[in-house]
């Protein structure tokens, strides 16, 4: 389905670009963090933001299905918290040489880290991570997630991202 | 040691390349001037990889340091008061910060502090913004920031 349509169908706003900046590190990887073909309006109950195509080149095009939406009160309880699938390399694995970590992997659940890498600051209180994992997010994450499921999490902007294999027809 | 493959790269490339300009030439029986020439080379490579080697231990003292903070230091805040960049690493903003410390029992006070980024962080680091901070005990003045 075209994003317009299905827009249409969500009571959405179908627009021709978000330009949502720098928020996350995939959004970080797209340049200027641009969404086009893309979509807002209200996403869900009590949630606004933003969907559509992101694509960012290195070495090759990659496209992603992405929605962007803010939850402010997360940072103070976790600034950051990235959920990429197993050998997605994203930048801050490049820039480490000898320096300590700018992250760190959460490996708490074996079942969650063979689809995925949990990475967050290396000094996040763990204890909130154990409540946000809970037994049933986990389980969906790790069983029923499609393929190319990730999302992030910085400092109160969430993204929800799948890669897609070709861009979306608009 | 705090060392990935970039670390690893930089240390093998170095050291290894540093020790054949030293040997190769000698081995081969090259002219005095050449081998003179590239064992000098060498040399240096290899002090190279010496040097980075001491600081890779730094930095994983550093690392053990912050870590042992974060098991055993007071829990308090940082609010940003001022954040700015002039400089890069490694494309990275290197951020100077003013902040306004909360530690409990102690007290508030304000200090700069300069920390490497990424872009998305450094994009976020906005006057009020509330950061965890945890203290070394003994020295306030010694804290981690959690960005």
């Amino acid at each position: 389905m075209a994003l317009s349509s299905f827009a249409a169908a969500q009571g959405l706003q179908a627009v021709p670009s978000v330009d949502a900046g720098a928020l996350t590190p995939l959004l970080v990887e797209s340049g200027a963090g641009r969404i086009a073909p893309a979509a807002r309006g209200q996403l869900a109950d009590g949630v606004s933001g933003a969907l559509g195509q992101l694509i960012y080149t290195r070495n090759k095009k990659f496209h992603f299905a992405v929605a962007l939406t803010e939850v402010p009160a997360s940072t103070p309880f976790v600034p950051r918290l990235f959920c990429v699938r197993t050998g997605r390399r994203t930048r801050d694995d490049e820039y480490y040489g000898f320096e300590p970590r700018f992250s760190k992997l959460w490996t708490e659940s074996t079942a969650l880290n063979e689809r995925f890498h949990i990475s967050t600051s290396p000094y996040q209180d763990q204890n909130w991570l154990r409540q946000l994992f809970s037994p049933a997010f986990v389980d969906w994450i790790a069983s029923k997630a499609p393929p190319g499921f990730s999302f992030e999490l910085a400092y109160g902007s969430a993204e929800v991202a799948r890669r897609i294999a070709r861009e979306c027809e608009e | 040691m705090q060392i990935n493959r970039v670390g690893i790269g930089l240390l093998t490339f170095f050291g290894v390349f540093g020790a054949l300009f030293v040997v190769v030439p000698i081995a081969l029986g090259a002219d005095l001037m050449v081998t003179a020439i590239l064992a000098l080379l060498g040399v240096i490579w290899m002090l190279t990889a010496f040097g980075l080697a001491l600081y890779a231990r730094r930095q994983r003292h550093k690392a053990a340091h912050q870590d042992w903070i974060f098991q055993n230091g007071l829990k308090g805040t940082a609010t940003i008061v001022e954040a700015g960049s002039h400089a890069t690493v490694n494309d990275m903003p290197l951020m100077s910060l003013q902040l306004d410390l909360d530690i409990p029992g102690v007290g508030t006070r304000q200090v700069k502090r300069r920390e490497v980024m990424p872009v998305f962080t450094a994009d976020r680091m906005r006057p009020d913004l509330v950061l965890t901070a945890y203290f070394n005990p003994q020295d306030q003045d010694d804290f981690i920031l959690v960005w």
